[in-house]
This record gives C-alpha cells, structure tokens and sequence, in this order.
C-alpha cells in the first residue's frame, strides 16, 4: 500500500512554480497495478519519482509499505564510466541480493553480447533500457515502478520481457506511466488520471482512459 | 534497524564502486596513489637540502617533510576527494536506497583508507633508509590523522550543498584555500616563528592537525602552541555545521 497524505510537491523552473499535485490524499492499495495518465508536462513522472522516495514532498506525508523499485525509465540510473555488469553488481549490493546470480540472470536477459562487460557510456539508448529491464527484472519488488520503458528492442526482446514482466505481476504490481493506451490495457487493471494538481482513481481503468481523453480533447 | 543495515550495505557498494572507477581507469592504477605524494616529499626535500643544512627537528628533510606533508594531506586529499562526493554519484542518487550522506561516507572511509596505507608506506621506506630507527608514538598519529579527516568532513559536507548552489562560492573558496599548504606549517615549525606570524599560523587548525602529527614521530618535540582545545572546537563547529547544511537541503544534494 502506498499512502499520501495531504501531499503537495511544487516544481520551480526559473523563477515559474508549478503545482504538480496539490494537496492530495490518496490510497494506492496493494494487489492492482495502476496505470497513470495525464498529459505531457503534468508531473507524471516527478509523482513517480516522490513514490519511489527520490523526490521529498513539499507538505504532507508519504507512508510506503513493501518494497518499491526505482523508477524504470529511459535515462536511465546507471553510471556511465562503469560496465554493464559493474553496474549491475552495484544493485544487487545495494539491494542485497546475490551478486553472481543477478549477474548471470541480466546477462541472459538483455543480450548485450561484449557490451556488457563495456562502459554504460557507449550503449544505445535501447541498450541501456534493456539493461534497466533486465536488472529490475532480477530483483524482486512488491511495486515497479514504470516510466514509458515497456517498448524497447526488437519484436523477440519484446515477447520476452513482456512474458517475465507478466510472471512478475503476480506478486507484485506496478504503477506505469504510458502514453500508449494499448499498452497500459496489457498490464494494468486500474487507473488514475493526473490533472491540475489533482489524482483521480478509477477502479477499472478503461473509465481513466476514457477521462483522460476527454480531457485532452477539452484543450 | 532495517534502515542502519541498507545504509552499511549502500556504503559498502559504493565504496567498492568507487575502488573501481578511481584508480581503474587510469594505467598504473594503485601506484599513483603512492606516486603522487613520494615525489612531492622528494622534491621538498631536495630543495630544502640544497638551502639549507639540516631540517627543522631532527637531522632527515625526507622525515621531516613527510611528516608534515602526510598529516597535510589526511585533510587536503579528503577535502578534495569528499567535495564531488555528491555530484560524482549524481546518476547512482536515482536508487532510493542510495542516501546523498552515503557517496559521503563511502569516499570518507576509502579516502582515510587510502591515505593511511599511503602514509604506512611512505614511513616504512623512510624509517628503512634511516641509521637511527625511529621511535613512533601511534596515539598522536592516529589523533591527528583522525582530526585532520573530520576537519574535511565538515568542510566537504557543507561544501557539497554550496557548490552546485553557488558556483561563484566554489570559485571564492578554490582562491582562498589555496595557500592553505604554505600556512600550515608544512615545511616549518610555528613554533620557530617570530611573534605576530606564529599566532596567525595557529589561528589555522591545519597547523595543529600538523604538529600533532610531528609529535608522534619526534619525541623531543614539545609542539609549543598546540592547542587540542582549540582544534577539536573548530573540527567539531564545522562538523555541526556541515551536516545541518548538509540535512537541509535534500532537495539540492538529489538535484532538483
């Protein structure tokens, strides 16, 4: 479960300051994966980051029960004069898991070849997405945090991680931003709509869908 | 208890990771780490022995330099290490588990480390090449070597708030300390200095980490002027000081 309460978190861009969620409360419960939309620029991604404990709030509280990943995305979390596996080895010490075994498990799951054992600085922007997949997909999480990063490398890669992703999601669940509706409907079952500082939940997430594009049709 | 476990094993990562990415990129790798401040203490040397005939305390201008050039450097390679502690980690910040205070604590436990084993090295050759063995009293050492880190553990931790803060500050405070090694009594005793000079020398706590230090090495060195006093209130004023910076402002180490 994951709690805020009375939550307000401001982004400030040269000398504009902007309200991403204002004053919220609100429950995420534990057992469905939430699929968040809203429209480009409207703090998706920071309200991931404040979940994820890599952002402080501005006023009100965060409560986190269960273990939550980092946020996945495209950027990436990874340092870029270290290899692969370098990088690897330093998430599996830092959430204590066994070393040799993520090593190999990412290993088999990104593909990189030689790249591997490269430094992060000279992968693809695919590479690197691969890699991220790979090492979340080797440590267990109760939430995942996922930011637009579930359509990366050929149709192979694809079928594949999409098949352990959906191993995952039987245990744990996943809060996704996506711009994709098709692909939010493959994982999510639920949905909240991101508007002017507000959260909305939608227990079936075709009604966030629908919200949402109403709202986008509203500008 | 949960929390103390996650930060000793982020710590420990990074310090690996750090073990890495500082000497493994460069060839040679570890021998720098020795190089550096060997040649500094030959080149001290040998330029003291050609002005003058025998050193400060003692009758060795290696023993003598040393001793003031590694308790020198206990601070000045920690400062320097600690200050882009933060910034250097930037990428690794975006793992909740990964706390700013532990790129900090990493660098801090690999830099006294490092220097330690440094300095270790340095003496042994020293004391081997020396007729005389030398008398060593390790308290003062390991005090002074201890003083000497907190000194730049306050300093770096405010420093690492300020600098992507104020990036003018960092200009201002890369001018001021730069002297900072001629005034610290490095390749001469304060005390030995006439009057107005040696009080303003002992109003910087780097001469005391110093002669602290010398103590330990020289035992009819009666290091007057040292003030214990004096030194543990400036380490620990700047101690406090860096860490409510430092605790503060989360939102700037985590770079928004």
């Amino acid at each position: 479960m994951i709690r805020l309460e009375r939550a307000t978190k401001f982004v400030r861009m040269k000398g504009i300051s902007k309200p991403i969620i204002n004053d919220v409360s609100f429950v995420i419960p534990r057992g469905r994966s939430v699929g968040l939309l809203g429209r480009n620029g409207a703090g998706k991604s920071t309200l991931l980051q404040i979940i994820a404990g890599t952002l402080e709030l501005d006023k009100g509280r965060i409560v986190r029960q269960g273990k939550i990943s980092w946020p996945l995305g495209f950027q990436g979390s990874f340092q870029g004069n270290l290899s692969g596996e370098q990088n690897v080895r330093f998430v599996a010490r830092i959430y204590g898991v066994d070393t040799e075994e993520l090593v190999a498990y990412v290993a088999d799951f990104a593909e990189l070849g030689a790249f591997y054992k490269a430094p992060v600085r000279t992968y693809s922007s695919g590479m690197r997405a691969r890699l991220a997949f790979g090492v979340s997909m080797g440590v267990r999480f109760d939430y995942y945090l996922v930011d637009e990063i579930t359509a990366v490398g050929d149709t192979n890669f694809k079928r594949k991680s999409q098949q352990v992703f959906k191993e995952r999601l039987a245990d744990s669940d996943v809060i996704m931003v996506s711009h994709s509706a098709a692909t939010l409907r493959d994982y999510c079952e639920s949905g909240i709509v991101l508007e002017d500082g507000k959260l909305t939940y939608y227990d079936n997430l075709e009604d966030a869908i629908a919200v949402h594009e109403r709202n986008m049709t509203r500008q | 208890m949960y929390y103390l476990t996650t930060h000793i094993r982020v710590v420990a990562a990074l310090v690996v990771r750090e073990t890495s990415t500082r000497f493994g990129s460069k060839p040679g790798g570890y021998i720098w780490a020795f190089l550096d401040p060997a040649s500094h203490i030959a080149f001290l040397s040998l330029i003291f022995m050609a002005i003058a005939h025998t050193p400060a305390l003692g009758t060795s201008f290696p023993l003598f330099f040393a001793t003031g050039y590694v308790a020198y450097q206990f601070y000045q390679a920690m400062a320097g290490y600690l200050n882009s502690a933060v910034n250097g980690n930037r990428a690794l910040l975006s793992y909740p588990n990964v706390a700013p205070i532990d790129t900090v604590l990493a660098r801090y436990v690999l830099q006294l480390g490092t220097t330690a084993v440094v300095a270790f090295c340095v003496f042994t050759a020293i004391g081997l090449s020396l007729k005389t063995p030398l008398t060593i009293e390790w308290p003062y050492i390991i005090e002074a070597a201890f003083a000497a880190s907190l000194l730049a553990l306050g300093n770096a931790l405010a420093n690492n708030v300020l600098f992507p803060k104020y990036p003018l500050y960092e200009k201002f405070y890369e001018i001021i300390t730069r002297p900072l090694f001629l005034v610290s009594g490095v390749f001469y005793l304060p005390d030995t200095l006439p009057h107005p000079a040696q009080e303003v020398i002992l109003l910087n706590p780097l001469a005391h980490v110093v002669m602290l230090f010398r103590k330990g090495f020289y035992p009819e060195y009666r290091a007057v002027g040292y003030d214990a006093g004096y030194l543990y209130s400036v380490a620990f004023s700047l101690l406090f000081c860096g860490l409510f910076i430092f605790t503060s402002s989360r939102g700037v180490l985590r770079g928004r």
